[in-house]
């Protein structure tokens, strides 16, 4: 039926909708799910990973959680590889930027950035918009610590708590119940694996289906980013009692892996 | 081919009023759900330079897009002809870049309206301006744009008056926007702009006032009518807007 | 090299005079020259060189700092901008026709209120410094300066050193510069300073 409007470049339909964009936020909701937490202290970001064959490395790095900068980390909800082109080019423009001013970037205009690209696309000659949204974690000194939601169409927003990809609609809900204004960044890491939990379709968790990353302040007054490593969320699963039990066999393996066997 | 933009032009409403010596532009402001950061909304209302304020309705996304050509065009103006932009130049500006991508192949076209307002330098004559997505542009003594344009602006025709007050014309510009944004003061933005001053935005507490009184009017008026209402007549029952019903200009 | 630059910062604020001499070879073409440039609310920029070049090359420089101003609505602190121009002077050095243009560049920190000075010549060297000079002043004011500052003067303070400088720029430079235009930059912002130019010096 609207076959004329969306098989080329992105144009209005007869009732001013971008058919295109919304195909990609489609794509987007069939993603695993990204949260981000703003906290007093700092930010959590979590991401759920796609464990889509049991053959499939896991040791691999990070594939959800990305450092853009010295002061910024994102999650990805969406297309990898579209992904992965915003998040080189986003590189590129902080660097860029750093080079010209030797400060980094402020938050809100590296997401401008990549916004504005993402935009470009949607307007542009006969190319499809990308099909991605970003959770953006960062620090600068005239905000302090903030967190952006940004999707395919150039739009974004600033947000105390958000959530993108699939059950994000439940996953907001349940952000909005348990949000508290100046939680610690520890309460907000507790309330990223709870919403996760209950969003993902497994009732137990584990370190190889969940990604975690923060930014914080050390008490010398530096930003730090975290990418956590697998033991660092199974500590936390184990604290807040959502771990998965581990087998006798499960954890030989794991530990073969480790000693490179 | 206009009637495409519809539900793009339809996200908010923004409107922009002329007095004898301020130009005011009023939008309405989505409320922030819960969990929104209220630091970092980004607004409808806009600098283009010091002098040069711009409402847009429409697509944030590609507002963004148009408001930084029409900002980097600004300062080029400034830098290369020593002169701040006029109103004029920069709507025509504007409404170039919208028009330019209704013709190219392979862009789609600005999904937003605009309004742009301010003062040219050394002069203390209002300026109101409107840009459409077709790259049509026109001056106004009040215009609305977005979401019920037209029932503001039919609200704007009945009660615009001549020589306006900085009092009047913001009362008049919040009153027209809440004819259609039932919310009141929380939701409403207004920039005032007046010859050789920096752009105000008024704080919210006076957008309150301005608001409280408004009601407070609507209701005195209509209890008015209630009372002079002769009984038997019951045609007086049926409610419609007259030219009396205009804002007071106190 | 005729050219007066100074400038001085203190424990709130950073001050910055040029001479207000406009010169072509020998002859003076105008007495109330202003050769400083505001960048942003909270930084100016003063400059000396050939002339041409210091008046397209600030006010080129003026105009991206105010659109960034706008673009961003949060201005540019004055170490960004002074790295900004430091790459704008590198890239035009390497060009065929480079900007021949000394500057001094002094403000106040939009967020922590810390007033920096940055000296800037021709090469793109860039230097932060708590006072600095350009061209023959150099020779008469930095030993005064080095002797008689310190990092937490008051406006009164700095401005008495500037006098000071003057006096000794009077005595001894062979050259009438038309005396100073003195600006000073603090939390809130820029304003022009009086300063006493018809001062009369006790010479030799």
């Amino acid at each position: 039926m609207s076959r004329r409007y969306d098989s080329r470049t992105t144009i209005f339909s007869p009732d001013g909708r971008l058919y295109q964009v919304e195909y990609a936020l489609e794509a987007i909701s069939h993603a695993g799910t990204a949260i981000g937490i703003l906290a007093k202290d700092g930010i959590v970001l979590a991401a759920e990973r796609k464990v889509t064959s049991k053959l499939l490395e896991q040791d691999t790095s990070a594939e959800k959680l990305y450092i853009l900068n010295d002061n910024m980390i994102c999650a990805v909800a969406g297309m990898t590889a579209d992904a992965n082109i915003l998040i080189n080019y986003a590189r590129q423009a902080a660097q860029r930027y750093l080079l010209t001013y030797n400060e980094d970037i402020p938050c809100e205009q590296l997401v401008r950035r990549l916004c504005d690209l993402k935009q470009g696309y949607t307007q542009h000659g006969g190319l499809r918009p990308f099909g991605v949204s970003f959770i953006y974690a960062g620090w600068d000194p005239q905000r302090q610590f903030q967190l952006y939601l940004s999707n395919p169409s150039g739009n974004y927003g600033g947000w105390k708590a958000t959530s993108s990809g699939a059950n994000h609609a439940s996953a907001q809900s349940l952000l909005k119940q348990d949000y508290k204004e100046d939680c610690t960044l520890k309460e907000a890491c507790g309330m990223a694996v709870k919403v996760l939990s209950k969003t993902m379709d497994s009732t137990k968790l584990s370190s190889e289906k969940i990604e975690f990353a923060t930014v914080g302040q050390t008490k010398d007054g530096k930003i730090y980013h975290k990418l956590w490593s697998a033991e660092e969320i199974t500590a936390l699963l184990k604290e807040h009692d959502l771990a998965k039990d581990e087998t006798t066999e499960e954890r030989r393996a794991r530990h073969d892996r480790r000693e490179g066997k | 081919m206009a009637s495409g933009y519809d539900r793009a032009l339809s996200g908010t409403c923004a409107v922009g009023v002329k007095g004898s010596d301020v130009v005011v532009l009023g939008c309405e402001k989505r409320s922030a759900m819960k969990l929104q950061d209220t630091r970092i909304t980004p607004s409808k209302i806009g600098l283009i330079d010091t002098h040069v304020c711009l409402a847009f309705a429409g697509l944030n996304a590609d507002a963004r897009i148009l408001v930084d050509k029409a900002r980097l065009e600004a300062q080029s103006h400034r830098l290369n002809l020593e002169d701040p932009v006029t109103i004029e130049y920069i709507t025509k500006y504007v409404a170039g870049v919208q028009q330019r991508y209704t013709q190219s192949g392979g862009v789609r076209p600005f999904g937003i309206s605009t309004l742009i307002v301010g003062f040219d330098k050394g002069n203390d004559q209002p300026r109101l301006y409107q840009t459409e997505p077709s790259g049509i542009y026109s001056a106004w003594k009040a215009n609305a744009i977005g979401r019920s344009s037209k029932t503001v602006r039919e609200f704007l025709e009945r009660n615009y008056k001549e020589d306006m007050d900085r009092e009047a014309t913001v009362r008049l510009a919040i009153k027209s926007l809440l004819e259609v944004v039932q919310t009141g003061a929380k939701n409403i933005e207004i920039a005032i702009m007046a010859p050789g001053k920096p752009v105000e935005m008024l704080p919210v507490e006076d957008i309150e006032s301005y608001v409280k009184n408004i009601e407070q009017e609507k209701q005195e008026e209509a209890a008015k009518k209630k009372t002079g209402r002769t009984p038997g007549t019951g045609s007086a029952a049926i409610l419609t807007r007259s030219a009396q019903d205009e804002p007071g200009d106190h | 090299m005729p050219e007066v630059l100074l400038g001085i910062t203190g424990k709130d604020f950073t001050l910055i005079a040029a001479s207000k001499a406009a010169m072509r070879g020998a002859t003076i073409l105008k007495a109330a020259d202003d050769k400083t440039r505001q960048l942003n609310k909270h930084t100016l920029m003063a400059f000396s060189g050939e002339a041409g070049d210091t008046v397209q090359f600030a006010e080129y420089i003026q105009a991206n700092a105010q659109l960034y101003s706008m673009r961003n609505e949060t201005d540019l602190s004055p170490s960004a901008l002074a790295h900004f121009v430091r790459g704008e002077l590198a890239s035009s050095l390497r060009s065929r026709k480079p900007y021949n243009v000394n500057l001094l560049l002094g403000g106040v920190d939009p967020i922590t209120h810390q007033p920096s000075l940055y000296w800037l010549d021709y090469l793109a060297s860039l230097a932060p410094v708590p006072y600095a000079a350009h061209g023959y002043a150099q020779y008469y004011c930095l030993s005064l300066l080095d002797k008689h500052h310190q990092p937490d003067i008051t406006l009164e303070r700095g401005m008495e050193l500037l006098t000071l400088c003057a006096d000794e720029l009077k005595r001894r430079l062979p050259i009438d510069f038309k005396g100073l235009i003195v600006k000073a930059v603090t939390k809130d912002g820029i304003k022009e300073m009086p300063f006493d130019n018809d001062k009369v010096v006790k010479g030799t």
